[in-house]
This record gives structure tokens, C-alpha cells and sequence, in this order.
């Protein structure tokens, strides 16, 4: 089955910086990802050569099987796409947006689009400025559905909204995951909000890492130190704890942090999504 | 994307159209006067006639010395005037984009940057043409009676008729267009063009303007009177509507340089061609930069 994305020995290069490099991975049709780094790692790179805003240095991201390449409509068309903050015109309406989606979309869904609107009880006729964050963020999901592409990409949807905003905006794409099977890839620092919706992470440590793992599956390394040591380890079933140690089952946001701390550690295969079988994920405590 | 464009410039639009009209109902009220002077004493007969009778000439010096300063020389005010509106227009079309993010939006919808672009290009460089047009119709009007005298190619006619206006007007647009590109921030966007256009602007107008075809040179005699300047009508060369440029005088002639009156439309494809030559290149940079930022 054709990967919704896959991404060949991705690369970026502003002068001679590299933003990203050797990202590799795939992206089932259906899913829905989470990708986090820290700031700088690459993400929105690796998002608007997805998307077509931006053009790769080397290697190629591939859509449904067809290769993005920027500023070409059949690119474009193929992602929707809401970007950090949400922008839209503040001047606007919520009618002329749409509209404006129309001119621009030849796959546009009106009616989808109005629908979800008057669930949400957004007037039309309101200027974009004299909406909420959260409302706004509504608007702006509402035209990237609206758009019926099959794949959506959101960059920090929610990084500027209030936690009861947060979650309407995350009910509002799993229902649309539910609704469509659309395939989603959401950038985000929350990364507790990634746990419980996301089947899959893929974790950008820096220029040249670029690694998907399963939410459960992965083992790594990690030591805190002074009174309090905790170590996340890859360890076998049945294998005994080390004496002194307590262990207990590793959390996501653990695991994460865990990777982003110290990517060299992650002895992860990229591209892979069961990096070792058998192993199991703990973090020690003494 | 026609109604994309004029959903974000309509404010501008109409804020033209009420500029225009305050113009015409500004220019008319102060040219009433010389309009009214104009029929009154019976000047398209004199002018008709070449301005060579004793009595025409008299009437035209009062007439001159009533108008000439408001007239050829007051219009100074208004010069800026077309490189303000283009760099006003032609900033915020990719600044604003940038300064409230919304590029991101706007350029991952289908349609691709670049014929998003050059669309909204075509139909403001549209509009910015009739505004151009309509505000050179205006002027043109309000100079009318002291054009017949004068002539229309001392700068306080020739640069707000025929197509150099619109011209100017394209020229500021485009650069103010390819400035919100680079520098992404309106206002400095606006300075930034503004700046090289008004620099471009004085150097023609006094350096360039004069040379665009050699000037021809009349011979007289050293009796005649030294004087030229917008409102010395008839002038030197005693046809009206020449614009004499300077004086040379010799041992036994002095040698007036000047621009023939029929000159006109050819000097104004000259200028009007450098302006939109300037302009053409200018949004040709934005369009091929903004579809470089890709890679």
C-alpha cells in the first residue's frame, strides 16, 4: 500500500547550514502522526517541503506515491495545510475566507465548510479579528478540510490556544480522522497532547536524525543524577532489575524527552517502526 | 483570484476614487478663474492666430502675470503625489503577507505563489492605469487654457499629462512591490522605494529629459531680448509652445537651444518607455524571486 508520506534521505540547506538531513520514514495512510524536536530541529522544513512551500536540497518527501515539489499546484493540492498561529485575514469575514478558499481550491467543499461553522456556532458574517484563538483556529481547520486533501499537516495547531480550545481543535481532527481517514501529521511541543491522539511519533533531534518509532515499543537511554538517578533502559522480558534499582513501566513523554536529550543514544534504525523486538521500555529509579 | 485581489485592495480603491475626486473638485475651483479669463479675453483667437499682434501679446502678459505662478510653478506641491500612491499600493501586496504570517496561508492553497502573484500584479497594474489615466485627464483639463499658451513641455505640464503620470505611477508600484519582497516590512518597504524613485525622478527630469533628442538650436540676432522661463509666451523662438532651454551667446548671435512644441508625444513615449522599462524589471525581479524563495 502507497505510504500517505515518505520521506527518502531528506535534506535542507539554507547557505550552509543544513536544517535537515537524511530524513527518513513513512507515514501509513490513516494515520495520524506527531513530530516533535526541539526548536531549530527542522520541523516546519521538513512540513513546507512537504507541503510544497519549500523545495529539498537533496533527497525527496513523497505524497500518496507522488513527489512534493514546491510552488506546483498539483503539489499544493494534494495537502492541506494550517499553519502556527492559524494566520488568516484579519480583515476578512468568515464568508470571504471561504470564498477565498474557493478562488483558490478547485477541490473545494463549501457546504463542508458552512457545516462546521454552524455546529460551532461561528457566524459567518464575523470578522476574522473579532474572533477568539480558538475560534480562529476553528476557521482555519475548517479551510483545510474544506480544501479535500487528503493528507492534513498542522504546525503547532495548538501551541496559542487556552486547554478547553485545545481540545475542541484536537476533537475537531480525530472526528475528521474518523469521518474520512484522512492521514494527519501534527507538529507540536505538547507532547502529552501527541500521546492521546497520535498512533505514531517521529522525533527530529537535529540536522541529520530524522527517526519514527512506535508509541510504545522503543527503549533508550537516559540518566538524571544526584540523589535521584533515572535511567530509561532498553532491558529483555523477565530480566531481573538491577539491585538497588526500582523500575516501572516508561511513559511517553519519558521516552520523548528521553530521545531528545540524547539522540545519539536512541540506537534506533530510521525509517523502522519496531526498532528491536523483544525489548521493553523501563525507567529505573533509584 | 480577481475577487481575492479586489476583496484586499477595495479599500484601497475606493479611497483612489475619492482621491480623484477631491482632485477634480480642488482643481477646479482654483482654475475656474483662468478658465473663465481665458474665454473672456478672447485667448484661443490670439493663440489661433500664433500670439503675433500687439494687442494679443499685452493681453497675455496680464493674462501670464494673473496665472503663471499658480499655475507653472505652484504645481510643484502635487509631484509626489503619483510615486506616493504607487509605493502606497505596491508595499503591503507581499509586506503585509509576511507581517502578519499569512503568507503561509495564502501560498499553500492550489494555486501557486506565482500565478497568485502575477495575477494580483496584472489586475492592480490595471487599476493603477485608469487611476493614472483618469488623474492625467484631470490635470490636463486644469492646465488646458495655459497649455494653448504656454506649451506642455516646461515639467509643470509635461510630467502630470500625456503617459508619463501613469508611468511614474507604475514605476513606484513596482519597486514598492519588489521591496515588501525583500524587506518584508510595509513602511520600510514604502521609504525603501520611494527613495530610489524620487532619485530616478529629479535625475531625469533635469539631467536626462533635456537630452533625449538633441535639442535644436535657433540663431538670432544679439538685439533680441534674453528671456525664457514657463511663463515668458510667446518665447524666444516666437512659436508658441516651444520650450526654450537655454541660451548661448556669441560674439555676434545668441544661440537659443530649445525643444519644438510637436515634440511632445515623442518625449513622452521616451520617458514613459524608461519608467515602464524600470517597472517591468522590477516586478520581473519580485515574480523570479518570489519563485526562487522555494528552493
Amino acid at each position: 500500500m502507497t505510504p500517505a508520506l515518505r520521506a527518502d534521505r531528506l535534506g535542507k540547506r539554507y547557505g550552509h547550514a543544513w536544517a535537515l538531513r537524511e530524513a527518513t520514514f513513512e507515514v501509513p495512510s490513516g494515520a495520524v502522526v506527531g513530530l516533535v524536536g526541539p526548536n531549530g530541529a527542522g520541523k516546519s522544513t521538513l512540513l513546507q517541503m512537504t507541503i510544497g512551500l519549500l523545495e529539498p536540497t537533496e533527497g525527496q518527501v513523497t505524497v500518496f506515491g507522488a513527489t512534493s515539489r514546491a510552488n506546483r499546484a498539483d503539489t499544493l493540492g494534494r495537502v492541506s495545510y494550517v499553519a502556527q498561529d492559524h494566520p488568516l485575514y484579519r480583515e476578512f469575514n468568515v464568508s470571504d475566507m471561504f470564498r477565498f478558499g474557493r478562488r483558490m481550491n478547485p477541490t473545494w467543499d463549501q457546504a463542508l465548510a458552512e457545516r462546521r461553522m454552524a455546529t460551532l456556532g461561528i457566524p459567518l458574517r464575523r470578522k476574522i479579528k473579532r474572533l477568539s484563538g480558538g475560534q480562529q483556529a476553528q476557521v482555519a481547520l475548517a479551510m483545510a478540510l474544506a480544501k479535500r486533501a487528503p493528507l492534513l499537516v498542522l504546525d503547532e495547531p495548538v501551541a496559542s490556544l487556552d486547554p478547553v480550545a485545545r481540545l475542541e481543535f484536537m476533537r475537531e481532527v480525530m472526528a475528521a480522522v474518523a469521518d474520512t481517514g484522512l492521514t494527519v501529521v501534527i507538529a507540536s511541543h505538547v507532547v502529552s497532547e501527541l500521546e492521546r491522539i497520535c498512533d505514531h511519533v517521529i522525533v527530529l533531534t537535529g540536522p541529520r536524525q530524522g527517526a519514527r518509532a512506535e508509541v510504545s515499543g522503543v527503549v533508550v537511554q537516559r540518566t538524571d543524577s544526584d540523589r535521584h538517578s533515572v535511567a530509561v533502559v532498553r532491558t529483555h522480558p523477565g530480566r531481573p532489575d538491577p539491585a538497588g534499582w526500582q523500575a516501572k513501566p516508561v511513559g511517553f513523554e519519558e521516552l520523548v524527552l528521553a530521545y531528545l536529550q540524547h539522540p545519539a543514544s536512541a540506537d534506533l534504525v530510521p525509517g523502522q517502526a519496531d526498532p528491536r523486538p523483544g525489548s521493553v521500555a523501563k525507567a529505573v529509579s533509584r | 483570484m480577481t475577487w481575492v485581489t479586489w476583496r484586499q485592495h477595495r479599500s484601497e480603491a475606493i479611497g483612489a476614487l475619492a482621491f480623484v475626486g477631491a482632485l477634480a473638485l480642488l482643481l477646479l475651483k482654483v482654475s475656474g478663474p483662468m478658465h473663465a479669463q481665458f474665454s473672456q479675453d478672447g485667448l484661443a483667437g490670439c493663440v489661433a492666430a500664433g500670439a503675433r499682434s500687439g494687442g494679443c501679446l499685452s493681453e497675455i502678459q496680464s493674462f501670464m502675470n494673473k496665472f503663471g505662478f499658480t499655475f507653472n510653478q505652484l504645481l510643484i506641491a502635487l509631484i509626489l503625489i503619483p510615486g506616493l500612491i504607487g509605493i502606497i499600493v505596491g508595499a503591503p501586496v507581499l509586506a503585509s503577507e509576511f507581517e502578519h504570517g499569512t503568507w503561509r496561508m495564502a501560498w499553500s492553497q492550489t494555486v501557486p505563489r506565482t500565478r497568485w502573484l502575477v495575477t494580483k500584479l496584472v489586475l492592480l497594474t490595471g487599476g493603477l492605469v485608469a487611476l493614472g489615466a483618469a488623474m492625467t485627464v484631470v490635470f490636463t483639463w486644469y492646465r488646458g487654457p495655459m497649455d494653448q499658451l504656454a506649451g506642455s513641455l516646461t515639467w509643470a505640464a509635461f510630467d502630470f499629462e500625456g503617459v508619463v503620470l501613469t508611468a511614474y505611477l507604475l514605476c513606484a508600484f513596482a519597486f514598492a512591490v519588489l521591496a515588501g519582497l525583500v524587506i518584508r516590512r510595509s513602511v520600510t518597504a514604502m521609504v525603501a522605494a520611494f527613495i530610489p524613485w524620487l532619485v530616478i525622478r529629479g535625475v531625469v527630469d533635469l539631467e536626462l529629459r533635456p537630452h533625449f533628442r538633441q535639442p535644436l538650436t535657433l540663431r538670432l540676432p544679439r538685439s533680441a531680448n534674453i528671456r525664457f522661463g514657463p511663463n515668458m509666451v510667446p518665447p524666444m523662438t516666437g512659436h508658441l509652445g516651444d520650450n526654450v532651454l537655454g541660451v548661448t551667446t556669441t560674439a555676434s548671435h545668441h544661440l537659443v537651444s530649445y525643444q519644438p512644441a510637436d515634440w511632445f508625444w515623442r518625449l513622452q513615449f521616451i520617458e514613459a518607455g524608461l519608467y515602464l522599462a524600470l517597472a517591468v524589471a522590477a516586478l520581473g525581479a519580485a515574480v523570479w524571486l518570489l519563485h526562487r524563495r522555494a528552493t
